[in-house]
């Protein structure tokens, strides 16, 4: 029985946590370019709403999935034209993001409330691999096709990240856009780009909720999914690979709060640990020797102007 | 003369005004939430058909910003305001104090005043039909229920099912589990999973998504919606349901405030608690569907002995049921009735006062799981 309960969390936390990672991937590369984003919530919503439309209209919810994307990307944008070009404050213009995307969300989604998805995507089970004894049912049974693509993007991303050229470009932006703007590194074009990128992640990360996880709109759906993200870039310690680690944590915490432990142990104990986890994380950089020892970028939300010290 | 002509004119208008309110809805939720505020809206929609009135509403009030909310709904000509949660209840009565002129109704709350009446549209009865039906289409005897919060409505809610489901299946239990949360669509999702993962294969709900319905219904296992029809989120399986319908308080009201019997002087002990009979809450898995025509032949085949009735299938016990709250015969909160602790919560025949369901905390005794505040 503890051990079906064991397999039965591994699995739901690979569904719970899927939104997440998807989201805090983004916010790892759009903080690891120096930028704060704190619409991520609001972009998600987006993805969320616009991927259902689009799904319900066209019964092809792949293709609702990329139109999901490129709204978030637009969002992204936006964000990067405030706080790179316009040199505005970042957290004000994330948070504009967000309670503007939750606005326009509900009032795109206002006839679609009451309707599930016509065409859903569809639980994927991995062949062979799911015949493994005890793990293989929990990892590679009934899940959908984003959560592996999930995984696989966490690994390319943290690869490239650490091992590329492209990477280096993106981390010295974010660590010291001064010495990367001397290096001919087109400093604030990174950052749009990495940006954008964020948008996307967060866009294919509502999409997932109102096209695969639950099929249908309601309104505010996300219902803070797009902050547990933020406070896993942190808990992740901005690295895509410690993101799966976060996420899945999260989502097994999730999971728990939800089964016969109830009885046990109170369950706001457990949705509490994740957010507890990262109120120590953010402790421990606090008390500890600066951002650097952690992997903050260094230059995390400070705007870039050239000639300015 | 012309004055005087002008002057019955205005009379007029005013009495033709005066016949006409604007009737004003604080919601605490967007329209758009598909349960609750939805819920609401309808009634509102119900109400300005019925009897002609304009009807104003703001959404999404947070319940402390209220008072602000009411002026705002007053100074746009509103003399009769419904605020419809809760936590409205202290900004209410304030702003009744204000306004005395003004009728107010305040959803599920329990402090009047003389032009501040309190309603509610109480669905425990179809959640105790719904728990008939439950009982007789489980094979593993786990009902799974996903609640929001350990408080005496939901609480109320999950007795009656399981009371319910007692009736037809001695053996059936209600497995619960907390959201600690009115909207949380991934905790209903994980909850429901969790449900499912522990073997309950029959489900029904109190929280505000349509959630547990999608989730047991992609593996097949029967729901009862909560509040307003989901049947189209999985029509093969929602089972039945409660279908709230509080246009009909809202029509009772209003028409009382235009034909004078409700004044601003008489609402003190104005306490609107409707129910089967008085059609504000119905089991259906959509309106006019009490049963859904799936589960018919199971329901039928489903035989159950009666001490009144006799042997009965379920299916025609649903529907004895139905007719017998609605002619306002049977109460299914009757003793004998014994908590799980083992108290005995109202000895045999006692029909329990309404008071008492409205403070419910006991847990019937079939109930499984943690429950705040137990007696």
């Amino acid at each position: 029985m503890e051990l079906e309960l064991i397999l039965n969390t591994i699995a739901r936390a690979l569904a719970f946590s899927t939104p997440l990672l998807w989201a805090a991937l983004g916010e790892i590369y759009t903080e690891r370019s120096g930028v704060v984003n704190l619409g991520v919530e609001g972009m998600m919503i987006m993805g969320a709403v616009v991927g259902f439309m689009v799904g319900q209209a066209t019964g092809l919810p792949y293709l609702a999935l990329l139109v999901a994307a490129l709204v978030g990307t637009l969002m992204g944008l936006a964000h990067a034209f405030i706080s790179i070009t316009l040199n505005a404050n970042q957290f004000v213009s994330g948070l504009s993001l967000t309670i503007f995307g939750l606005g326009l969300s509900g009032l795109l989604g206002r006839s679609y409330v009451g309707q599930p998805l016509n065409v859903a995507m569809k639980s994927v089970t991995v062949p062979f691999l799911s015949e493994i004894p005890l793990l293989g049912p929990a990892l590679f049974t009934d899940q959908k096709l984003l959560t592996y693509a999930g995984l696989i993007m966490a690994i390319i991303l943290w690869f490239f990240l650490n091992y590329t050229r492209w990477g280096m470009t993106l981390r010295s932006v974010g660590e010291s856009p001064k010495a990367a703007d001397t290096a001919g590194i087109p400093v604030n074009q990174v950052r749009y780009l990495a940006v954008a990128f964020g948008g996307l992640m967060a866009g294919v990360a509502g999409a997932y909720l109102s096209l695969a996880y639950r099929p249908s709109w309601g309104e505010g759906m996300t219902n803070g999914m797009g902050w547990i993200a933020l406070a896993l870039t942190i808990f992740a310690l901005w690295d895509p690979l410690r993101a799966i680690g976060a996420s899945f944590l999260f989502g097994a915490f999730f999971y728990l709060s939800f089964t016969k432990l109830q009885t046990v142990i109170a369950p706001e104990l457990l949705t509490m640990m994740p957010y507890i986890m990262t109120i120590v994380a953010l402790t421990v950089i606090a008390l500890g020797q600066g951002k650097r020892a952690f992997g903050a970028p260094e230059a995390l939300g400070i705007p870039y102007q050239r000639g300015e010290r | 003369m012309k004055k005087l002509i002008v002057l019955a004119a205005l009379v007029l208008a005013l009495a033709w005004a005066q016949d006409k309110p604007i009737v004003g809805f604080i919601y605490v939720g967007p329209v758009g939430d598909a349960g609750w505020t939805y819920a609401h809206d309808l009634g509102r929609q119900k109400l300005e058909k019925e009897l002609g009135v304009k009807t104003i509403y703001i959404e999404s009030v947070p319940e402390a910003d209220a008072e602000a909310f009411i002026d705002q709904l007053v100074d746009e000509g509103a003399s009769i305001i419904f605020t419809t949660s809760f936590g409205y209840g202290d900004g209410t009565l304030a702003a009744a104090e204000r306004h005395p002129d003004v009728l107010f109704g305040h959803a599920t709350g329990y402090m009047r005043a003389p032009n501040v009446m309190t309603y509610i549209a109480e669905m425990y009865q179809s959640y105790y039909i719904n728990g008939l039906i439950a009982g007789a289409l489980t094979e593993s005897n786990k009902l799974g229920y996903v609640a929001a919060f350990p408080i005496p409505e939901v609480k109320r809610h999950i007795d009656a099912f399981a009371m319910g489901a007692k009736e037809v299946n001695p053996d059936a239990t209600v497995e619960v589990r907390w959201l600690f949360n009115w909207f949380d669509p991934a905790g209903a999702k994980e909850a429901t999973e969790a449900l499912i993962a522990e073997g309950a294969d029959v489900f029904a709900f109190t929280e505000d998504t349509p959630t547990v319905i999608q989730t047991a219904g992609e593996k097949g296992y029967p729901s009862f919606s909560h509040y307003a029809s989901m049947y189209d989120f999985s029509p093969d399986t929602v089972a039945s349901g409660q279908l709230t319908d509080w246009g009909t308080i809202y029509i009772d009201f209003v028409k009382g405030a235009m034909e004078g019997k409700y004044t601003n002087t008489n609402l003190q002990d104005l306490d609107y608690i409707w129910r089967y009979a008085e059609g504000a809450s119905i089991a259906g898995a959509k309106p006019g569907m009490p049963i859904n025509p799936v589960y018919e032949d199971a329901l039928k085949a489903k035989m159950v002995n009666d001490s009144v009735l006799g042997e009965i299938s379920v299916y025609d016990l649903v529907m004895k049921r139905i007719e017998q709250m609605t002619a306002g015969e049977f109460e299914p909160f009757t003793g004998p009735i014994v908590d799980r602790k083992g108290n005995e919560v109202y000895a045999d025949g006692v029909v329990a006062p309404l008071g008492d369901l409205m403070g419910l905390e006991w847990a019937a005794d079939n109930v499984v799981g943690d429950w705040d505040n137990e007696p």
